[in-house]
């Protein structure tokens, strides 16, 4: 079977970036773990930041806090995407993408996709709440109308793959 | 499945191996044995077609209709 030059290559570095960015992922949990040992102590904070204490900082401070403890929670989320993503990039490397598991392995994906932007809305709402106009947290959370439609484009993808195992067991099955 | 595969009777009257058969009709010795096994979920009209002009029969004498002949 003839395959096109793109895929060649493309397949490749997407096992090569996937691999990376589990690594990272790792490296984003440690560096989290030790945001959250060292926040304890408010002065050094405070410092950092140049803040000045005060209800609203240690508020600021506070929510800081609780969006690191969101954001390991996000580690594992992660962990699960990649890897199963890593695990269909193989099945496609050796061309045999169109199996039940992939099928699984996408909704499984499309569900921790779905997880991801529920933390990434409260996040956001932390964020605005922690806020004040003369420290302002500006982070990447929220409510993302790209980020749904990756969820519902993982999901519709996950049946996609489902019907594509169903036709060809019975193309395998067919004499 | 219900639809038995009565390809070894028709190939010992013809005196054909299977092999034979397969060179024939150019398709894989593995997916001729797959549908003489009844493990097959679908046969095409091709397939059919070139069955039955090598072995000069009709798609009735290779393929029957057992109820209760279900498949596991």
């Amino acid at each position: 079977m003839s395959r096109p030059a793109s895929s060649s290559a493309a397949l490749p570095i997407a096992y090569v970036v996937l691999r990376i960015l589990i690594v990272l992922n790792w490296v984003m949990s440690a560096a989290i773990l030790a945001l959250l040992v060292v926040s304890p102590n408010e002065q050094w904070i405070m410092a950092a930041f140049k803040l000045s204490p005060s209800p609203e900082t240690e508020r600021l401070v506070m929510g800081m806090r609780v969006i690191a403890v969101l954001g390991l929670a996000a580690i594992p989320l992660h962990y699960a995407a990649l890897k199963r993503l890593l695990a269909i990039v193989k099945t496609v490397r050796v061309g045999d993408p169109f199996v039940a598991a992939n099928a699984s392995r996408l909704q499984a994906i499309a569900w921790v996709l779905f997880a991801l932007q529920l933390l990434s809305l409260v996040i956001g709402a932390i964020a605005k709440a922690v806020s004040t106009p003369a420290h302002p947290l500006n982070l990447d959370a929220g409510f993302s109308i790209n980020g749904w439609l990756a969820v519902l484009l993982t999901f519709v993808l996950a049946r996609v793959f489902a019907e594509g195992a169903l036709m060809r067991e019975d193309l395998e099955r067919t004499v | 499945m219900a639809i038995a595969v009565k390809l070894d009777d028709m190939l010992h009257d013809r005196r054909m191996t299977l092999t034979e058969l397969a060179d024939r009709i150019g398709i894989t010795l593995a997916n001729l044995s797959i549908l003489k096994t009844g493990k097959a979920r679908a046969i095409r009209f091709s397939t059919l077609d070139a069955i039955c002009t090598a072995l000069g029969c009709q798609p009735g004498d290779i393929l029957r209709f057992e109820p209760g002949q279900e498949e596991i």
